[in-house]
């Protein structure tokens, strides 16, 4: 009946079935008024429109005020609960901050990669140009020894050619002279014949 | 105990005529609620907000002269006064404060007190009190005499008044539910009626009593 314990109503089903508690409490109050054990006097009265007061109150204004009671305690609840969310935002968004800068450096690295691709390439570009410039130097050198030696041969092939001939003049007698012009004019002459 | 013309009215217990009937006064302290977790239930919401409340406005009327924790005091002083006043309406149930008895016992050493206080320590100022802002100079003396009788019956009028506000409530009910037992079915229902609004009444005079009572304490301390 909302204050009494179930238990006791139970205690009667097996005996007297589910009517039996009902039954005993109208009876033990019959019983109380009839012996006037207990007086309906003042008090009785009184609290007869207290009750009925209470249960219209409780009935008509109780869910409201439940309802609003409840929100006050949510609400409660949420200002605690919201001191702990927020902290776990702000270190999640510090972890997300934390990891965009570790993102941040590893793009240095790549930057540090370029730059010495970039330093490489220049050395390379200086190395090359300087093997360049040995190789000019020195082929120049080996041109100059190459053109000395030529203008060297040259010089004494034709020196040697200048001496032969002078010494074939010279030793050329005259009888040698008119014998090889008079083979000439003979061959020349059968060379005319044939053709 | 014949603390009162009207005890007749109210339920008695003694054992061996040490009445036991003061035991009530300690009811109200089943009705706290208890605080053990950090969200509160409904039931501390309701006594937490009237506790913040009353705390507000006690600290606005006691303006200057507050010190942290001076509320307490009052809060719990309407705690109690509310607490018993509403218990009395209860059947079976006696009710403390309808006696001049409790209801001066309550009143009289918090006035003792803040006068002993005021008149020890600041005696300049209570005396500056005595004579309002604003008196015109030929009513000076008359106003001095107004004030020190106005000031000697505060403790009784502080208890009179809860006294007799409940009394009248009580009485009246009573009085109504002990003409019950010799009236139609029909009669019954209107005096049930009847009984019904002097409880709203009587419900709504044992709140504002509490609350006059203890707003007239604090105003009465911030005076000292």
């Amino acid at each position: 009946m909302g204050f009494i314990p179930e238990e006791w109503f139970e205690l009667f089903y097996k005996k007297t079935g589910v009517t039996g508690p009902y039954m005993f409490g109208v009876s033990f109050l019959t019983y109380l008024c009839s012996k006037e054990i207990y007086i309906m006097e003042h008090e009785y009265y009184n609290g007869l429109s207290l009750a009925i007061l209470c249960i219209v109150g409780v009935k008509k204004l109780g869910p409201s005020v439940a309802a609003w009671l409840d929100k006050e305690v949510d609400d409660y609840e949420k200002a605690w609960e919201q001191g702990r969310v927020q902290q776990l935002e702000d270190l999640k968004s510090a972890i997300e901050a934390e990891k965009k800068e570790q993102w941040r450096a590893e793009g240095q690295s790549l930057l540090f990669e370029a730059k010495k691709e970039n330093i490489a390439l220049q050395l390379e570009a200086a190395y090359r140009e300087r093997l360049m410039n040995a190789y000019a130097e020195i082929k120049k050198r080996l041109d100059y020894q190459v053109e000395t030696q030529n203008i060297d041969r040259r010089i004494s092939q034709k020196h040697m050619v200048n001496w032969i001939v002078s010494n074939v003049l010279k030793s050329i007698t005259p009888q040698q002279e008119k014998d090889s012009l008079k083979k000439c004019i003979a061959d020349l002459k059968a060379l005319s014949a044939t053709a | 105990m014949m603390s009162n013309l009207f005890s007749v009215f109210d339920p008695s217990t003694s054992i061996f005529s040490l009445s036991l009937n003061w035991l009530s006064s300690t009811l109200g302290l089943f009705l706290f609620p208890f605080s053990y977790w950090l969200i509160p239930s409904r039931y501390l919401v309701v006594f937490n907000s009237i506790g913040g409340t009353l705390h507000k406005e006690f600290k606005v009327l006691l303006g200057g002269s507050f010190k942290p924790g001076l509320t307490l005091l009052f809060v719990s002083l309407f705690l109690y006064v509310v607490f018993n006043n509403f218990l009395g309406l209860f059947p079976y149930i006696f009710t403390s404060t309808s006696h001049l008895s409790f209801t001066l016992s309550l009143s009289l050493p918090l006035w003792l007190a803040l006068m002993f206080y005021g008149w020890l320590n600041n005696t300049q100022h209570m005396f500056a009190h005595l004579v309002p802002q604003g008196t015109p100079g030929v009513l000076m003396p008359f106003m001095v005499c107004i004030e020190t009788v106005s000031n000697l019956i505060r403790p009784g009028t502080l208890a009179v008044r809860l006294c007799a506000n409940m009394i009248a409530g009580h009485l009246l009910m009573t009085l109504m539910g002990n003409t019950g037992s010799g009236l139609s079915t029909i009669m019954v229902s209107f005096l049930i009626l009847g009984q019904i609004c002097l409880l709203i009444l009587e419900s709504a005079v044992s709140i504002i009593q509490g609350y006059v009572f203890a707003v007239l304490s604090t105003l009465y301390s911030s005076e000292v």
